[in-house]
Order: C-alpha cells, then sequence, then structure tokens
C-alpha cells in the first residue's frame, strides 16, 4: 500500500524521553531475544565441529538482542519518528473474529462459524452497516459452503451440531 | 533438439483439458487478487494450498504458478486506474500509468502492459526451458558450503531491497531465521523452544505465519489508513496502443524484460527490485526525462515487462536448487513436498513431464492472461468498486477455512490469529516483513547445510571463504551490503523507494 497521503509522523528530537519508533522497535526484540535465550538455555551448545541444538538458536537469539539494543541506543541518541496508537478496535475486532471462527468450526460448524466470525469482524472499521454486514456475512457463508464444501470437496465441518 | 523435444513433451502436458482449465483457474484467481489491493498472492495461495491436495502434482503447480504471474498483471490495472498498486511489484507503474490514465489514455496504458508482460513473460518461459538445464548442471557441483553462501547472499540481497533502513532489514531476517530453529532438531531429535506445545514439534508451519503476516495484519494495516480510491471515471479509451506508442515501447519492453529476467533469478526477491531498476534506467536514457512522471509510455512498458520476467526467473532458483527466492516459492515448496516432491536439481530428471509441464504452461498462461486482462477490463474495474467494508470479511472468512483446511486443525486457526499480532506489531514498529518471513523460509535448510559445511571442515569457518565458489558469493553478499550502505548509494536508494 502506498503511504504518500499520510501526514508526515511526529518527530522527536535526540535525548528526548519520548517513545520513538525505534526505540520501541529495538526494545521488542530485545525481549524477544530475552524470551529465546531462556527458553534455549538448556539446550547443549556442542562445538563448531557438532553443532549441538542450542548452538544456533542461542547465537541467533545473542545477535538479535545486542542488535535491537544498539537500534534502541541509536534512536535514543538521534531520535526519529514518535510511535503512532495502534489501531485497538481493528486489531480487536479481526482477531476476535479468527477467535470466535476457531471456537465454533469443529462445535457448531460453518454454518454457525461463518456468520459469526465475519458479523463480528466486520465491526472493525466504523463504516460498518450492521444490516449490510449481517446479510452479506450470510451470503457468503452459503457460497463458501457450496464452493469449499461441495465444488472442492474439503472435509470442513458444515454442520456439526445436530 | 533436446530443448524442443523437452518443449513439446511439456506442451503435451500442458495442453490436456485438466491442465489447461486449472491454468485457466490460477490465471482468473491471479488476475483478482492482483487486481485487489491488500490481497496478495502469498496470502491466496496459503488459502488455496488445501484444494490442491486432490490434484494431480502438475496440475497443481500450473495453477498455484498462475495465480503468481496472474497476480502480476492484474497489479498494473488497479495502479493505472486507481494509482494504487494491487502488488508490490506494480509500484512503479502508478507513477505513469495513473498520468496516462487521467490524460485519457488508460486503455494504452493497459494495452502496453499487457502485451509488454505477455512479451516478456514468453522470453522467460524460454528463457527458463534454456537455463534449466546447465544450472542443475551446476546445481550439482554444489556442496553444502556453497549452498549456505548462495543464501547468505539472497538474505542480504532482500535487506538492501526492503524499504527503510537496512540495519531493521538485516534484524528481520535473523528474527526469521530464530523463529525456523523452533521444533525437533534434524541431529539429534532434541525439541526445541516448543513451549510444550505438541503442533510446534514440527516447527513453526509457514502457512499460517505468511498468511497471519500477510493476509490478517495487512487488513488490519488498511483499516487503520483507509485509502482514497479515484477509480477514472470516464472512459478507458481504445485498448490497442497506436503503432507510434508501440515503436515507442519496444527498447523499453526489450530492456526491461532482460533486467526483470536477470534480477528474478537471483534469491532474496530479486522481483520486486526489476521494475525500479527498469524506471530508473529508462528515465536516464530518456531523450526528455521531464515527460516521466507525466504519462511516460517508456515508465509502463520497462516496468510491466521487468516485473513480469521477474515473476517467472523466479522459478528458476526453485526448480534447479530447491532454493525458494520469496515467500510464494516457499508456498510451491509445501505444495510439491505435499505430493512428495523434493525441490531441486532431481526435479528435472524425476519428474520431467512435471518440470516441462510447468514451463509450457506459463506461456499458455500468459496468453490467456492477455485476453483476460484486456477485453475483460471492465469487469475488474467494477469489482474496484466494492468496498473495503465488504472486502475484508470475505478475505477473513477465506483465509480462515482455507487455514483450517491445511491440516483440519483449530490450533493453526489460533496460530494465524497470534502471527496476525505479531505482523501488526512489527508493522507498527516500522519492520519490513518480507526480509523475516525469507529468514525463515530458508532457516532450516540453511542450519542443515551449516551444520554439513562445519562438520566436513572440522569446524573451521575458513571452508566458507577457501571455496572458491562460496567465497566469491559471499563477496557479492558483502559487496553489496557496503555498496547499499555507503551514504551516497544509501541516499539514492531512499529516492527510489519514495517515488
Amino acid at each position: 500500500m502506498t503511504d504518500t497521503d499520510t501526514p508526515a509522523p511526529e518527530r522527536s528530537s535526540a535525548g528526548s524521553y519520548r517513545l520513538t519508533e525505534d526505540i520501541a522497535a529495538g526494545l521488542f526484540l530485545f525481549f524477544v531475544s530475552a524470551f529465546f535465550i531462556w527458553k534455549a538455555w538448556e539446550l547443549p551448545l556442542g562445538s563448531l565441529r557438532a553443532m549441538g541444538p542450542g548452538m544456533l538458536p542461542m547465537s541467533i537469539s545473542v545477535i538479535l538482542g545486542v542488535g535491537g539494543f544498539l537500534l534502541a541506543l541509536s534512536a535514543f541518541v538521534k531520535g526519529g519518528n514518535i510511535i503512532t496508537m495502534p489501531h485497538v478496535r481493528g486489531l480487536f475486532f479481526i482477531l476476535g473474529g479468527i477467535v470466535l471462527f476457531g471456537l465454533c468450526i469443529r462445535s457448531l460448524g460453518l454454518v454457525v462459524a461463518g456468520p459469526v466470525s465475519m458479523i463480528f469482524a466486520s465491526f472493525a472499521t466504523n463504516e460498518v452497516r450492521p444490516t449490510e454486514a449481517v446479510i452479506f456475512a450470510c451470503a457468503m457463508t452459503a457460497f463458501c459452503i457450496i464452493l469449499f464444501k461441495y465444488a472442492l470437496g474439503l472435509p470442513i465441518p458444515v454442520v456439526a451440531f445436530i | 533438439m533436446d530443448l524442443m523435444n523437452n518443449l513439446a513433451l511439456g506442451f503435451g502436458v500442458a495442453f490436456t483439458v485438466q491442465n489447461l482449465f486449472l491454468c485457466f483457474i490460477g490465471c482468473m484467481i491471479g488476475t483478482l487478487v492482483g487486481v485487489l489491493p491488500g490481497v496478495g498472492p502469498v496470502a491466496t495461495i496459503a488459502m488455496l494450498l488445501p484444494i490442491t491436495f486432490g490434484l494431480d502434482p502438475t496440475g497443481a503447480l500450473i495453477m498455484l504458478a498462475g495465480i503468481y504471474y496472474g497476480a502480476q498483471y492484474g497489479g498494473s490495472t488497479t495502479a493505472i486506474l486507481v494509482n494504487i498498486p494491487g502488488e508490490a511489484t506494480s509500484v512503479v507503474t502508478t507513477l505513469d500509468g495513473h498520468q496516462m490514465a487521467k490524460q485519457g489514455r488508460a486503455g494504452a496504458a493497459l494495452g502496453i502492459a499487457a502485451l509488454g508482460s505477455f512479451f516478456a513473460g514468453c522470453v522467460a518461459t524460454v528463457f527458463i526451458a534454456a537455463m534449466g538445464k546447465p544450472l542443475t548442471k551446476l546445481a550439482q557441483l554444489f556442496g553444502p558450503a556453497e549452498y549456505f553462501s548462495l543464501m547468505v547472499m539472497g538474505l542480504v540481497f532482500s535487506t538492501v531491497l526492503a524499504r527503510g533502513s537496512i540495519f531493521k532489514a538485516l534484524l528481520m531476517v535473523f528474527l526469521g531465521l530464530l523463529l525456523a530453529t523452533v521444533g525437533t532438531d534434524l541431529e539429534t531429535g532434541q525439541e526445541r523452544m516448543t513451549l510444550g506445545i505438541q503442533q510446534l514439534s514440527d516447527g513453526v508451519d509457514f502457512a499460517p505465519l505468511a498468511m497471519g503476516i500477510f493476509g490478517f495484519a495487512e487488513i488490519i494495516r488498511n483499516l487503520e489508513s483507509p485509502e482514497a480510491r479515484d477509480v477514472v471515471r470516464g472512459k478507458i479509451g481504445k485498448l490497442m496502443p497506436s503503432w507510434a506508442e508501440i515503436k515507442q515501447s519496444t527498447p523499453p519492453v526489450l530492456r526491461g524484460t532482460f533486467i526483470g529476467g536477470l534480477l528474478g533469478i537471483l534469491p532474496g526477491n530479486g522481483a520486486v527490485l526489476g521494475p525500479f531498476a527498469s524506471y530508473t534506467i529508462e528515465k536516464k536514457i530518456a531523450k526528455d526525462s521531464s515527460r516521466f512522471g507525466k504519462g511516460a509510455i517508456e515508465g509502463v512498458a520497462g516496468p510491466e515487462a521487468a516485473n513480469n520476467a521477474g515473476a517467472q526467473t523466479a522459478f528458476i532458483p526453485l526448480l534447479t536448487l530447491g532454493i525458494p527466492p520469496n515467500a510464494v516459492m516457499a508456498l510451491m515448496v509445501g505444495a510439491m513436498t505435499i505430493h512428495g516432491i523434493i525441490p531441486g536439481p532431481q526435479v528435472m530428471t524425476k519428474n520431467p513431464d512435471l518440470f516441462w509441464g510447468m514451463i509450457a504452461s506459463m506461456w499458455i498462461g500468459n496468453a490467456m492472461l492477455v485476453i483476460i486482462n484486456l477485453p475483460l477490463v471492465g469487469m475488474w474495474v467494477k469489482l474496484l468498486k466494492v468496498p473495503y467494508r465488504l472486502m475484508f470479511p470475505a478475505i477473513l472468512i477465506f483465509c480462515c477455512i482455507g487455514i483450517y483446511s491445511i491440516n483440519n486443525s483449530v490450533e493453526d486457526v489460533y496460530f494465524t490469529g497470534f502471527f496476525a499480532l505479531v505482523g501488526y506489531v512489527l508493522i507498527k514498529l516500522g519492520f519490513e516483513p518480507a526480509p523475516m518471513l525469507l529468514g525463515f523460509v530458508l532457516g532450516k535448510l540453511m542450519e542443515e547445510k551449516l551444520r554439513q559445511a562445519l562438520i566436513l571442515s572440522r569446524g573451521s569457518f575458513m571452508t566458507f571463504v577457501e571455496r572458491p565458489v562460496s567465497g566469491v558469493l559471499l563477496a557479492i553478499a558483502v559487496i553489496m551490503l557496503v555498496v547499499a550502505l555507503l551514504p551516497s548509494i544509501n541516499k539514492k536508494r531512499d529516492a527510489v523507494f519514495q517515488e
């Protein structure tokens, strides 16, 4: 997607205490790396001649952690783009839709999982029109059942609750 | 002639009713996802993987390949008519293509884009057919050290191509490599970092990862910044470019095909670079470079040829070396292994009908695409008018059904949701996800080759430098990285990506 029309992001000057994109990015990687180091701690490292299972996870994690630290440090020194707020609404309804699908598909089948997850996800945008969303979700589900179950023969549960 | 015999075999395979039909379906779907911004071939192919289980491997790959290069055609339609790149490879086409459309020359732009792509596709097909054999021979000379160095080069290449900071892209590669180490260790059978989750003992699955990041995270990102779609109203105009325009476009198409085809072979998603390189060159050598950005037909013809050529030559590393150069090709690996075919130099000898059939189908597919795209352009334009508030729930349900069906696994659906969250966080933090995906794709193979090479060299890293082919590959990687990091080039690179 293009990002030409978005307004220029707010910038922080050097050494300020506001959270910039790169400081957050560096810290994120630093914590990811710490997590993997913790998990890989018990794996035997082996030697270069005969590497153990832990050698690569450990060394890559260390590189990642150091890299993340350097990224955050340099961003702190140089300043950068202030991080923007995440789109909570989109995150909540899209991830929620996925989880609902997962919860319903086995126990209730596509007949329920389809409309439920689609209608829920529709609310991810403020342009949502509830009636339209309901009709569209039901029509789409019918289409999916015909296409995937009957035309393509995927073993997906359609009606599981009877 | 050996090549002729092989191509004849290929056309024999591709011209069966079933394979022609699958090729057509692939091209249709490819055009569809190409036209629609926000749905790419990666998510689509991941979604359609389960459908290919029931097909024979040749048919399955013919269809999946069609989706990939079909998307290159479709992407340009959106770029020209709506000023939004339908695909990452058609970013450059928006510059002059949309200007042409505004001047009422949309038809000519669409026409030259399709014809240029068709020409490039034909040349690339022949190129793959001709290069297949020598490269396969070369691949047999490759030891573990050479494989490892080649993949290092590919990863470096992908960081240089990523938008934004090279350092951040490099970190993404390492994150991808790290994710690839999750799962059972290849040699000792010990479980690594599986957190006690049973599904993870086979490692992180590629399809949920790819779909989470390129399907769902992308939806959330799109919802965040609603795009203004100014579909060109008014007439599209004559689809056939005039004779003068064709004459004007011929040299750019030839150059674009050459550049795109060459860059496409390189592991590390070279296909994305092709259009940029082509546009820059056309602008440099034009007599009057001020016309560019104001509807110069060369600025459409060259890059369009380049992206299609690159999309097709990207199959070369996969079919000859077994190395997937980008995320789409990694899914192809998945589709092949499901059918018991291990990608690599042996494909050509063990499954000649698959190899040549797929190549022949590319030519047929390209011919179909010209028809799908030109006379039917009105249909695609209508599709672009479907509002995003309806589009994204539909994408969501397709993705969910697809991901569930791969293993009939609810856990995979949740994994996809988790990776959607991760992908969104990465986007928010200004990371480009493509290098991470490539790191992940190559991770397992790289670890295997690294360990093998070090066993052979008794633990000495010098083997990578001392072996000539491996040394050269690493040297290229280093030079590329250094050049890209030079301040003057780095500024230029920013400028290219900003255009």
